[in-house]
């Protein structure tokens, strides 16, 4: 294997670093432009809970030292940009004192978890039935029923999920509604822990396996029929090969390299998605922690949680752009 | 393989002859006049109906609770009447007044994000590509950069942080997010039209930089642009039902994102009180497939091969 | 091996085969009854036009017909198989084994993410099953040795490989099983003359090797004279004629052969053209000259694509001056250079006087009328949105030239009729409903409409069918003759340019090798490079030898010889002054 050329190495870093530099400015300064005072909002926090509070000026001003709002916005910056490089993003307000970083950390592997398995289940059935449609030799089935279940393929993973949850949860009650796991289990590498999470994570996933699958159908369908008529194939073709392995070694294994590329693009809106999903069926990865944290106006986590999602987002691109060069080896020859 | 002897079917030979007269015109497709036909009847639901349903239905305690369709019963032994005939939500809101005024309003949304965008997009996406050099070099890691961010995350930030916004605000805001892709198609485009023969024959022929870009190269971009601008319309509303769901966006103004939240909040999965999670669900659900069918429809007549096959 | 050259065992027999292609507007008959017996280490070429229904009858042998395609009547008979009668399993078997494919597209006809040696093994895998890994490597190795490949060849991506070489791993992966016909699809039309003769006698070679019958599909006479035995001549899917190349080029009997054989131009044969009336250049007002390039260099990054060069262009008689030169050789960015696409890396071109690069707006109007130019692709040169009218007229009134939409209308009625077009049947098409020679001819009359001082023809006609070549030509000479205009004529064609043109400068690697009056550069070239490339030229004439043993030829030596040879300069013409230097 020939070395990446360091000018698409470079390019690709400085587009990272960026985009995780931005996002945590942009994170960062929406705040400051509200006329929301989060110190108010935790002083009236402290008010509902305990009826009235004394002293308010001298709380509100031990708040805003307790955040660090009270110094010069510029040093405010540095130190949060410098935490967020370390995931420090103070404590939360709602859950005080909880880091925000641990919270963050609990959800996380649930999030993951059910990322990995759907987006990568999806990527992998959709672009496999994408080129099956084309394909001259594949079953009539495909060709007829994929084409029409892909209609409902433009919807929304939060749509199909909440039908899913109704029919199943709500009237089947084959699964149940809400939660990654039951609360009659205790987290452990137990059977039944995993029996548990897995009977949980079926319909989020489902969910969006369901309505993503045919966003890859569609475009590998369209890449495939470029690809068919091309010179190789039909050189494939001519050298007597079998129809299998022309169709995994000279076709597919073209046109998923696109398809590739628009999963470093699309990540960042199926990520989105899932966190939706995760929100209705209240699934204890970090879209349910968003969730709450809107709710509790607990902007620590909001941050925290946006710039984690967002850091994913930017470091899945960058591994595929680290790894695209091993499957197309054009790129390898003349950098970008 | 074709043999000698298997003669086609007189109607398959029929089915063949129309998908060629297709050739003619590819505007004509099946799959954009369905597309444009169900976006339509969204429209025209949100617009006849303001004349023949009383809006004022929509404010809260209006109308009983948990009313169900006309022809259905609610857990609580109700049947439908045809003072609500798809039933109120649990605030007592007619859903047939929120549905009228809520569409349009998540259509509305949609199309001036991506207009917004794609205005955007065009610009820089021309700028980018005639240019080149620096401001070529900014604006394509620029857009690099933004397609990487999910939009919703931002804007949950920017929402949380400002508490109610209007429709028009929203708009906007999601517009910020939408105009990467049509920037970096544009870009890609004028590259290699540039090269192209009709290019610099224009050149050629003394004319500007403005016809170059608007008469030369923007004819043969029209189906480009309705195919990205269509991308960016379920991109908007896929964000703005996101963050309606969320409980962000307009607190006050009814939108199909918005029905739904609030049905979920209530409870509305486990009270079997489909019609008002699940009316929604399906408009929007219209939408969705609407702007898919008008984008494979766009699909075929910008790409000839597309259409031998369906 | 036992086997003659010329056996009498047909290895492939088509006997009155027919094939039909079902379009809307009726049944296409691709193929009409054909018949034609292809014998055991015999070369047959296919000669005929795009659309004659060659490359249809090779791949119905193939049984690789494109939908809806079929065969409708005949037989195919390959070495005593019926091939029609096949079933699918046993035809893919066949393939490769018995009969391989050479393909036309050499650029593309190779996985991009292979590299050559899997490439390879795989035919041999699909038609053996499991074969020992250093049994496969012998045998690839052993491929790519005859066609004269080097072996580290296999490890390379297709990407990395020249066209030439592309199209040599073809030719390899061809004959890996010893198959018993090779069908070879125009498989230099892609490559330049030097690559094209050595690919064809590393393919004449290994076919004479293996002794397998040859199956030479082209529509390039002189290569087909230089390259087979037997000739079948095809027009509209019919076989109008079929011999031994000496009857066909000797006596053709077919009107059709006849024209084909004409039309390819010769080096010193009769002349196409025929200059009559010799035009006054357009008076001009400045007395500086047409176009002057002072130590122009152009260079991509650290290759440098043109090394400084300077030449005058006086153009007060008007002149064809010819650019001569391979793929790579620098002619075409000597051709955007001078029209100002291209800013020059290094030195000065000067319009009358005036630096190309810094002209304000009045003199880069006044440059754009005064310098047009012919682009090698009539497809792309029109805007598929608009009638092609929009190319003749939009220049015609940004230009000022037009007094009035009648006044322009009259004009570009003229300038058609001028090079054999009727207007009434092009103006208000679509480009997409008019041929290749159709638009290049429009192109053509747009540049007579406004009678430049100087045209650019880069590669004019080298899209264009062969049968149209010369008279697109002759057009184009009658903008020099008729019209006063001076050319610049930028083409690897050597044989045209011996006849249309005043003065030839010969390209190799950026730098001029041979100039002159084209009777010496061409006519008797004296720089061992200009010699290389008309060496290379198949022209139709048995007489000459365009060489069999591949192992005496390599251009890559003879290139490198040549790039030691200091430049040849054959004399001089009044107006034209190229700098020695």
């Amino acid at each position: 294997m020939g070395r990446i050329p360091r000018s698409y190495l470079i390019n690709r870093l400085v587009t990272f670093v960026l985009t995780i530099l931005i996002a945590a400015t942009i994170i960062w300064i929406i705040p400051r432009l509200s006329p929301v005072d989060p110190a108010e909002i935790a002083l009236g926090r402290m008010a509902a809970g305990a009826g009235s509070v004394a002293n308010s000026e001298e709380i509100l001003a031990q708040l805003r030292a307790n955040m660090g709002i009270d110094q010069p916005l510029i040093l405010q910056y540095f130190k949060y940009i410098s935490g967020a490089l370390v995931f420090d993003f103070g404590l939360s307000t709602a859950a005080f004192p909880t880091p925000v970083s641990t919270l963050i950390l609990n959800a996380l592997p649930w999030t993951m978890g059910l990322m990995i398995l759907s987006l990568l289940i999806t990527f992998f059935i959709g672009n496999l039935l994408g080129a099956l449609m084309v394909w001259d030799r594949s079953p009539k089935l495909v060709k007829v029923a994929i084409p029409a279940a892909m209609v409902f393929t433009s919807i929304p993973p939060i749509l199909s999920g909440l039908l899913l949850m109704w029919i199943f949860s709500a009237q089947l009650q084959w699964f149940p509604l809400t939660g990654a796991y039951s609360i009659f289990v205790e987290p452990g590498w137990t059977w039944d822990f995993v029996k548990s999470v897995l009977h949980h994570g079926f319909l989020p996933a489902l969910s969006i396996v369901v309505v993503t699958f045919g966003f890859w159908a569609l475009g590998m369908r369209g890449l495939m029929i470029g690809v068919q008529g091309e010179d190789y194939v039909k050189l494939a073709e001519a050298k007597g090969l079998r129809p299998r392995y022309i169709l995994y070694r000279y076709m597919i294994r073209n046109a998923i390299l696109p398809q590739i590329t628009a999963f470093a693009l699309k990540i960042g809106l199926l990520i989105a998605g899932q966190v939706l999903v995760e929100r209705i069926f209240a699934y204890n990865g970090m879209g349910k922690l968003l969730y709450d944290a809107i709710l509790n106006q607990d902007f620590p986590v909001i941050q925290g949680v946006s710039y984690v999602i967002i850091l994913i987002t930017a470091l899945s691109v960058f591994l595929v752009d680290l790894l695209y060069p091993f499957i197309d080896p054009r790129i390898r020859h003349e950098a970008t | 393989m074709t043999q000698p002897n298997d003669m086609p079917l007189t109607r398959a030979e029929k089915r063949q002859a129309r998908r060629f007269r297709q050739f003619d015109n590819p505007w004509l497709n099946p799959k954009l006049i369905w597309g444009a036909g169900l976006l339509l009847s969204i429209v025209l639901i949100g617009l006849l109906g303001r004349f023949v349903w009383d809006l004022d239905l929509v404010f809260t305690g209006s109308s009983p609770l948990k009313l169900p369709p006309i022809g259905f019963e609610n857990l609580r032994g109700q049947s439908g009447v045809a003072a609500h005939p798809i039933g109120t939500d649990g605030g007592g809101r007619d859903m047939l007044a929120m549905i009228i005024v809520g569409a349009p309003n998540t259509l509305f949304v949609g199309l001036l994000a991506s207009l917004i965008g794609m205005s955007i997009g065009i610009f820089l996406g021309f700028s980018a590509g005639f240019l080149g050099g620096r401001v070529d070099d900014t604006i394509r890691v620029g857009a690099d950069v933004m397609i990487t961010i999910p939009p919703l995350l931002i804007l949950v930030v920017f929402q949380s942080a400002f508490g109610d916004v209007s429709l028009t605000m929203m708009a906007l805001l999601i517009a910020g997010f939408v105009w990467q892709s049509p920037t970096r198609l544009i870009r890609a485009q004028v590259l290699s039209m540039k090269q192209s023969g009709y290019v610099q024959m224009a050149q050629l022929s003394g004319a500007s930089t403005s016809h170059i870009m608007f008469r030369e190269m923007m004819p043969n971009l029209v189906p480009y642009l309705f195919g990205s601008f269509i991308a960016s319309v379920t991109t908007s509303i896929v964000t703005a039902v996101g963050l309606e769901v969320l409980g962000l966006g307009p607190q006050r103004i009814p939108t199909l994102g918005r029905t739904i939240y609030e049905a979920i909040n209530a409870g509305a999965l486990i009270q079997n009180l489909w019609w008002w999670w699940g009316i929604p669900t399906l408009l929007l659900g219209i939408i969705f497939i609407g702007l898919l069918l008008i984008n494979l429809g766009l699909d075929e007549v910008s790409n000839p091969r597309l259409r031998k096959l369906s | 091996m036992l086997d003659h050259p010329n056996t009498d065992k047909p290895v492939l027999t088509l006997k009155d085969v027919s094939i039909e292609f079902p379009t809307p507007q009726g049944v296409v008959q691709a193929v009409k009854s054909l018949s034609l017996d292809i014998h055991k280490g015999r070369r047959v070429g296919f000669i005929g036009e795009s659309g004659s229904g060659k490359t249809t009858t090779a791949l119905a042998v193939m049984q690789m017909l494109a939908e809806p395609g079929r065969v409708s009547g005949g037989s195919i008979d390959l070495g005593g198989t019926d091939v029609l009668a096949l079933g699918e399993d046993e035809m893919r078997r066949t393939r490769l084994s018995r009969v391989a494919y050479i393909p036309q597209g050499a650029m593309n006809s190779l996985n991009p993410v292979m590299r050559v040696e899997p490439q390879m093994w795989d035919g041999i895998i699909a038609h053996e099953g499991a074969v020992d890994r250093a049994e496969l490597k012998r045998r690839s190795d052993a491929a790519l040795h005859s066609v004269g490949l080097p072996l580290h060849t296999a490890d390379l991506f297709p990407h990395e490989l020249s066209g030439g070489m592309k199209q040599r791993v073809c030719i390899a992966m061809g004959i890996i099983l010893n198959p018993e016909l090779i069908i070879a699809d125009e498989p230099t039309s892609a490559l330049d003359v030097v690559t094209q003769r050595q690919v064809m006698q590393t393919l004449k070679a290994i076919q004479a090797e293996i002794g397998s019958g040859l199956m030479l599909i082209g529509h390039d006479m002189g290569l087909m004279a230089q390259t087979v035995d037997e000739l079948a001549v095809l027009k509209d899917g019919a076989l109008v004629e079929h011999g031994t190349v000496q009857q066909i080029l000797e006596a053709p009997k077919h009107p059709y052969t006849r024209d084909l054989i004409s039309s390819v131009p010769l080096v010193g044969g009769e002349s196409f053209l025929n200059p009559d009336a010799r035009a006054q250049a357009p008076k001009r007002a400045s007395s500086e000259p047409l176009l002057r390039f002072e130590n122009v260099r152009k260079d991509y990054g650290p290759v440098t694509a043109l090394h400084p060069m300077s030449f005058t262009l006086q153009g007060d008689t008007p002149q064809i001056i010819s650019i001569v030169g391979q793929s790579g050789s620098g002619k075409s960015t000597m051709g955007s250079i001078m029209l100002g696409f291209n800013p020059p890396s290094q030195g000065k071109v000067l319009f009358e006087g005036q630096d190309v690069a810094g002209m304000n707006a009045a003199q880069s109007l006044d440059f754009r009328k005064n310098v047009q130019a012919v682009f090698q692709d009539p497809y792309a040169c029109f805007n598929p949105f608009y009638r092609v009218n929009h190319a003749l007229k939009f220049p015609f009134k940004q230009f000022g030239l037009s007094k009035s939409a009648a006044h322009t209308q009259t004009a570009m009625e003229q300038a058609c009729q001028a090079v054999g077009l009727d207007p009434d049947l092009v103006l208000n098409r679509y480009p997409h409903q008019l041929s290749g020679g159709q638009r290049q001819r429009l192109v053509v009359a747009r540049a007579l409409m406004l009678s430049p001082k100087l045209l650019i023809a880069d590669e004019p006609v080298s899209m264009v069918d062969a049968s149209l070549r010369a008279s697109i030509l002759s057009n184009i000479y009658d903008l020099k003759d008729q019209y006063g205009i001076s050319i610049l004529y930028i083409t690897h064609d050597l044989a045209t340019a011996y006849h249309v043109s005043d003065y030839v400068m010969v390209l190799f690697k950026g730098n001029v090798v041979e100039a002159g009056p084209p009777k010496e550069v061409i006519g008797a070239p004296q720089h061992p490079y200009t010699r290389l490339l008309i060496d290379s030229i198949p022209w139709p004439d048995l007489a000459r030898s365009w060489g069999d043993g591949r192992q005496d030829w390599d251009p890559a030596k003879l290139e490198a010889e040549a790039a030691q040879v200091p430049a040849v300069y054959r004399g001089t013409v009044p107006g034209f002054d190229l700098s020695t230097t």
